[in-house]
């Protein structure tokens, strides 16, 4: 038996696996403060044998929680003289450019806990000032007696050579057991110090944390069952044991939402769908990536916190791209001071929730929209409210100040909510010179099949695909995951003169390196799959392209296929190249998997009856009310074909057929849906 | 009120891909620049207009260029008016007309048609790291004309349907220093309007042409409306203030710069009138720069969060004496423009705090305090070349201290480069980059510290120009807080002597082991430092803000 369990903000969700492939899934509270607790119900809850249980999957908030509500440890930082307050400074930016009291991102580490130490390398990573140790000592008596927890050691060019970076890590190691320690370069070799320091930090300060929360969890759960596979969800798509995760928690920054990203791209490896738009729309937000070749895409340009407005803190890990806007079904219309119609990012949220809820919501939700145009069924809600009441309370709370009626109200909400997401999806395609006809959309979450359609229709795709476990897709995706390790190293060479044996050993090293962390994480040889990539770009440019290497080492004449591969991609991106102009690799990259056996899939069982369960009415832009066909999900047959116009509900949402589409459920249970029309 | 055909929700679509085509067109240029001053520090902006020139939305990195876009296109369409045919492009970069502000920062204009009709332009300006002239970067603080400053575009063109003017193309190239990198960047700027023409021609195609028309007027409108409803909660009369700007580059006289605000129902008129003539030195001020600046800060005080458009400046009325140090005429340098520009705003600023404690913080650093340092990499071909912008210290509000580290208001969205990065692009190491806690800002909330940054030339034969303004007079503080510090820089040869400090230089020559400390401006304190908790006075001494003895001093912190 596999377990997977994922903590939301509300829920924790869990999908189980059984040896023959059957399929189990639960839901529980999250019981914040002791959240293992909320992980223990679910698997009860769920009726599964704790002794049956061989290998486990987590994906938490703990470490985004730590981080956003500021409840680390206290942390200390070491840095070179003269930079101390480097962290403070940070990049200088001001997002919100016309807002004269902006406030930058506040430094986690205080300025006298930022202490500085001799020594000093230049850009090439040679020592041009000798480290002082025996600094050390003053420094971490000072910690003591500030009560510091943890420390984080951060020196300039360490992403070039680490040693200075590693000896003062070791010697507080071994004098000084009772910190801990995080150096900058165990978590990225790329260059800009301010990056990689508040990266350090943050590591620091929720490492003791992380530590206690997973050495708990692992505890009781050893304690129940005999399971001694352990694995964590990471940022990045992919696991790692308890013990690597407690090294390195920022990685686990944005567990929960890749589970979800990364499931649909082996979903789509099932169904032979190799490029996808994953969306994913929520209770708040809707978060939306891109699967391109079976790949997701993964970058260390992370900024916790960022919003137009704010700068947010860089964390310089690896994490799955993912563009998320305040637009869910709890998402709330309203009018701005310029008399426009806006819809979220404020979010009725779970209390009072959306007016449908009957729980004193005053405000129109897309959920309530939803409702009154007849796409979701009140029957399926908890509650006691009527139609009436709802469209009272959009007249009373936003359509008479409009002058307009309920339902075009409810329209309207619908049309900007789309639009919304319309444009979220359009940055992770269009905007990268992706055309979004080449791809299939997958939506997931409770709000995404009833969207889906009609945002593919726009976008010019021809297939959505509604997987059969989306309300708990995240758990699902971590079933099947691997484990995974990026590194990167900035390099900065010309291609030209390009020094081959130099450029194959660094990649060697860090193979080395992957094999070894897999190796503590009981990974054999023959399961470890490298996927090797750089990232470029034209000398004296900035941003770089991010290209794969499909070779075991470089030589004078694939270099030549890689360089082509680079223009194309340019190309693609910006839609322009620059052949006369010189070519540079910034950095090299690889991914290191630990490949994990899978689970084998089943076919999904029919529910006995009449999958035609009513007739409603349903509101269309374009056609006004019809009656349609309302179809009852898990009692449809595989193969059975459903034409457009028709709703097929399931217990959490609805989807919508538009006139034109056709809709199959596969033999697993999923739902292919065909968008016709124009 | 109007009223428009186009329903609301449609409007609202309409409206949030106008926006996002800004910015699409803004994200395009910085992928594809060749130049840190273009992706870096942003310096640059991508907009489009209505077919008359006027602003419906533009894609910004900083301030400094919200009042530009819109004077370009206008002195377009009236150089070349009824001419104009789709594929054409124009360059332009004139700081007397037509939306300039130094020759640096180049413009492209570009109409757009649908079904033969010109329905509008897209337009972009962007910062070019050499434009020619008598000095590396083309900025220099001693220039006395114009013609020292480099190549002076006045609305050619640069493309006549879809075909480049190679002839143009090619005398460019042959009179910049990095013929490379301007070139680069101009075809980055033509590939961001490109983008941006195509995406106004796919929402005329999914929406009726006249649907799009309509909604542009009905933003602008709405841009009106809203800056109307904010002037409404401004107090009402007239306020006057006067300032000094340090001095011109050439002479030491400090420069006379003054305003009269008239605040009305329904108008803010800002007028100049009075202030000094324009000045040998290059510190002279377009009056687009100094609409660009105003601008500013007249979005601060209305609403700082809107979709801005030239609708919502329509109230705005700028009024300035052509001639004067920030109206210039021709052939009056501009190359360091923003030290007089920047008093636009800062003359508002310091003016309304004391009405608007809620908008305003006292004083910031007030200069973008301009670098621009080139010579030889030690392990390197070519020369180096560094012009970049520096971060100082802003002032403290009615319930914030100032933030330390930030550039000035005319930036924005700007980044300073890493160390890691400057030391391995440029052939110098940086000793420092730390906070200047020279005490200055006291207040009940404190003024954000300046910043220190040092630059050790690695080899012979560096040259270094910064100016760095607001010099001789420290940055004020508001409601009883203390002034701030200045900005300065000092050289520190290798030998131990000390030259300095200085608020301009033009081409002082480094040599190996000589060494440049920057040092720019801790912000004003807000209101009296006796207010200041002492929790938050001994937080200070122990974070080494400042320092026992300043507590005592500023703050009469006895322990």
């Amino acid at each position: 038996m596999r377990v997977a369990t994922d903590i939301g903000g509300t829920f924790t969700d869990l999908v189980a696996v059984d040896d023959y492939g059957k399929i189990t899934v639960g839901k529980s509270d999250t019981t914040p403060g002791n959240f293992e607790k909320g992980i223990f119900n679910v698997i009860e809850k769920a009726g599964i044998d704790f002794k049956e249980i061989e290998i486990f999957f987590h994906g938490t908030t703990v470490v985004i929680n730590s981080l956003t509500e500021k409840k680390g440890v206290k942390t200390g930082l070491i840095t070179t003289k003269g930079f101390r307050d480097v962290l403070e400074i940070g990049r200088g930016n001001r997002p919100d450019l016309f807002n004269v009291k902006y406030k930058k991102p506040q430094s986690i580490v205080e300025r006298h806990l930022r202490k500085e130490i001799s020594e000093r390398l230049n850009y090439k990573g040679e020592v041009i000032s000798e480290l002082k140790l025996n600094e050390v000592d003053d420094i971490i008596e000072y910690f003591k007696e500030c009560e510091v927890e943890a420390i984080a050691v951060s020196l300039l060019h360490s992403y070039k050579n680490d040693k200075h970076e590693k000896e003062v890590v070791s010697y507080i190691k071994e004098k000084y057991p009772e910190f801990s320690v995080t150096a900058s370069s165990e978590l990225s070799k790329e260059w800009r110090e301010y990056e990689r320091t508040s990266t350090a930090v943050f590591n620091a300060y929720v490492k003791p944390i992380a530590n206690e929360y997973l050495t708990n969890l692992e505890k009781h759960l050893m304690e129940k069952s005999n399971c001694k596979r352990n694995y964590i969800m990471q940022s990045n798509g992919g696991t790692s044991t308890f013990e690597i995760a407690k090294e390195s928690p920022i990685n686990m920054v944005e567990s929960g939402p890749v589970a979800g990203i990364f499931g649909a791209s082996i979903l789509g490896g099932l169904l032979r769908e190799e490029n996808l738009i994953v969306l994913d729309i929520g209770g708040t937000t809707a978060k939306c990536s891109l699967v391109e070749n079976g790949e997701v895409n993964i970058s260390t340009n992370y900024h916790m916190e960022k919003t137009e407005q704010f700068a947010g803190y860089p964390l310089k890990v690896p994490v799955v791209d993912i563009i998320e806007i305040g637009n869910g079904g709890g998402s709330i219309a309203w009018i701005d001071d310029s008399g426009s119609v806006k819809v979220g990012p404020k979010s009725a949220g779970a209390d009072p929730g959306p007016i449908a809820y009957g729980r004193n919501g005053e405000n129109p939700t897309t959920t309530d929209a939803n409702v009154l145009l007849g796409r979701l069924s009140l029957e399926n809600f908890d509650t006691s409210i009527s139609l009436d009441e709802i469209r009272k309370q959009f007249d009373e709370s936003l359509g008479n100040e409009l002058n307009i009626k309920p339902v075009d109200l409810a329209m309207g909400i619908i049309k900007i909510a789309n639009s919304n997401m319309l444009n979220a999806l359009k940055l992770i395609s269009v905007r990268k010179g992706y055309d979004p006809r080449d791809f299939t959309l997958v939506a997931i979450g409770g709000g995404g099949p009833m969207h889906s359609q009609a945002l593919a229709r726009e976008l010019g795709i021809k297939k959505v695909i509604i997987p059969s476990t989306s309300a708990v897709f995240a758990s699902w995706g971590m079933l099947m995951s691997d484990i995974r390790h990026d590194y990167s190293q900035t390099l900065l060479v010309p291609v030209e003169g390009l020094d081959y044996t130099g450029l194959n050993s660094s990649y060697r090293e860090m193979v080395n390196n992957a094999a070894d962390t897999l190796g503590t994480e009981g990974v054999q040889p023959e399961n470890i799959v490298i996927t090797k990539r750089l990232d470029m770009r034209y000398e004296g440019q900035e941003h770089t392209v991010e290209i794969p290497v499909p070779f075991d080492l470089i030589n004078e004449q694939n270099i030549e296929d890689v360089i082509e591969n680079f223009h194309e991609n340019h190309n693609r991106l910006y839609s322009y190249t620059l052949p006369e102009n010189g070519v540079e690799i910034v950095n090299i990259k690889i991914q290191a998997l630990g490949k994990l056996d899978k689970p084998t899939l089943v076919e999904a069982e029919v529910e006995e009856g009449e999958p035609l369960k009513a007739e409603r009415k349903v509101y269309f832009e374009e056609s006004g009310w019809i009656d349609l066909s309302v179809f009852d999900k898990d009692k449809l047959s595989p193969g059975e074909k459903v034409n457009g116009p028709a709703i097929i509900e399931e217990k959490s949402s609805s989807v919508i057929l538009h006139d034109g589409d056709t809709l199959i459920k596969d033999k697993y249970g999923n739902l292919v849906i065909t968008i016709g029309g124009n | 009120m109007k009223s428009y055909q186009t329903n609301p929700f449609t409007y609202e679509v309409i409206k949030d891909a106008l926006i996002a085509t800004g910015e699409e067109m803004f994200i395009a240029l910085a992928k594809t620049s060749m130049s840190p001053i273009v992706y870096e520090v942003l310096d640059y902006a991508c907009g489009l207009t209505n077919n008359k020139g006027e602003l419906v939305t533009q894609g910004n990195g900083v301030t400094g260029f919200i009042g530009m876009l819109s004077f370009m296109v206008k002195d377009t369409i009236e150089k070349h008016g009824d001419s104009i045919e789709e594929g054409d492009i124009y360059i332009i970069n004139d700081p007397y007309k037509g939306g300039g502000s130094h020759l640096n920062d180049v413009g492209l204009v570009m109409p757009v048609f649908y079904e033969g009709e010109l329905i509008s332009f897209v337009a972009n300006k962007a910062h070019w790291t050499d434009v020619g002239g008598k000095d590396p970067g083309s900025m220099s603080t001693n220039s006395t004309e114009i013609f020292q400053e480099g190549l002076q575009f006045t609305c050619l063109k640069l493309f006549s349907k879809n075909e480049v003017n190679e002839p143009l193309l090619k005398f460019i190239e042959a009179n910049v220093r990095y013929p490379k990198i301007s070139i680069g960047d101009l075809w980055a700027q033509v590939a961001a309007l490109r983008t941006g023409e195509k995406r106004l021609k796919e929402l005329c195609d999914k929406y009726d042409k006249e649907v799009i028309l309509e909604s542009v007027e009905r933003f602008l409108d709405q841009g009106e409306t809203l800056s109307l409803k904010e002037i409404n909660n401004l107090p009402k009369g007239t306020f006057e203030l006067s300032d000094l700007i340090d001095d011109d580059g050439i002479t030491d006289d400090q420069i006379n710069i003054q305003i009269k605000i008239t605040i009305t129902d329904d108008e803010f008129i800002c007028d100049f009138t009075g202030t000094d003539p324009q000045v040998n030195g290059p510190i002279n001020s377009s009056y687009t720069g100094l609409v660009s600046s105003v601008r500013t800060i007249f979005l601060a005080i209305t609403n700082p969060a809107q979709d801005i458009n030239d609708g919502a400046f329509r109230p705005l009325k700028v009024i300035a004496e052509k001639g004067s140090i920030v109206n210039t005429s021709s052939p009056a340098p501009t190359s360091m423009y923003w030290e007089s520009m920047l008093y636009g705003n800062e003359l508002i600023w310091k003016v309304l705090a004391p009405y608007l404690p809620e908008k305003l913080t006292a004083g910031h650093l007030m200069s973008v305090c301009t670098v621009i340092m080139g010579g030889k990499h030690p392990d390197k071909e070519g020369d180096f070349l560094i012009v970049e912008p520096s971060v100082g210290g802003w002032g403290a509000a009615d319930n914030q201290d100032g933030d330390t580290g930030q550039f000035c208001i005319l930036d924005g969205e700007t980044f300073n480069v890493p160390v890691e990065i400057a030391e391995t692009t440029y052939g110098v190491i940086i000793d420092e980059y730390s906070m200047r806690t020279d005490g200055a800002g006291a207040g009940k909330h404190r003024g954000g510290p300046g910043v220190i940054r040092s630059y050790r030339a690695l080899t012979d034969n560096q040259f270094f120009t910064a100016s760095y303004g607001h010099h001789k007079l420290n940055v004020w503080g508001a409601n009883g807080g203390m002034d701030g510090s200045n900005n300065e820089f000092l050289f520190e040869k290798a030998d131990g002597t000390i030259e300095g400090p200085f608020g301009k230089y033009n081409q002082y020559k480094l040599n190996k082991g000589d060494k440049v400390i920057l040092r720019t401006a801790t912000g004003g304190g807000y209101g009296d430092p006796k207010e200041r908790s002492k929790k938050d006075i001994e937080r200070d001494i122990l974070n080494e803000y400042i320092t026992v003895e300043q507590a005592y001093e500023f703050y009469g912190y006895k322990g």
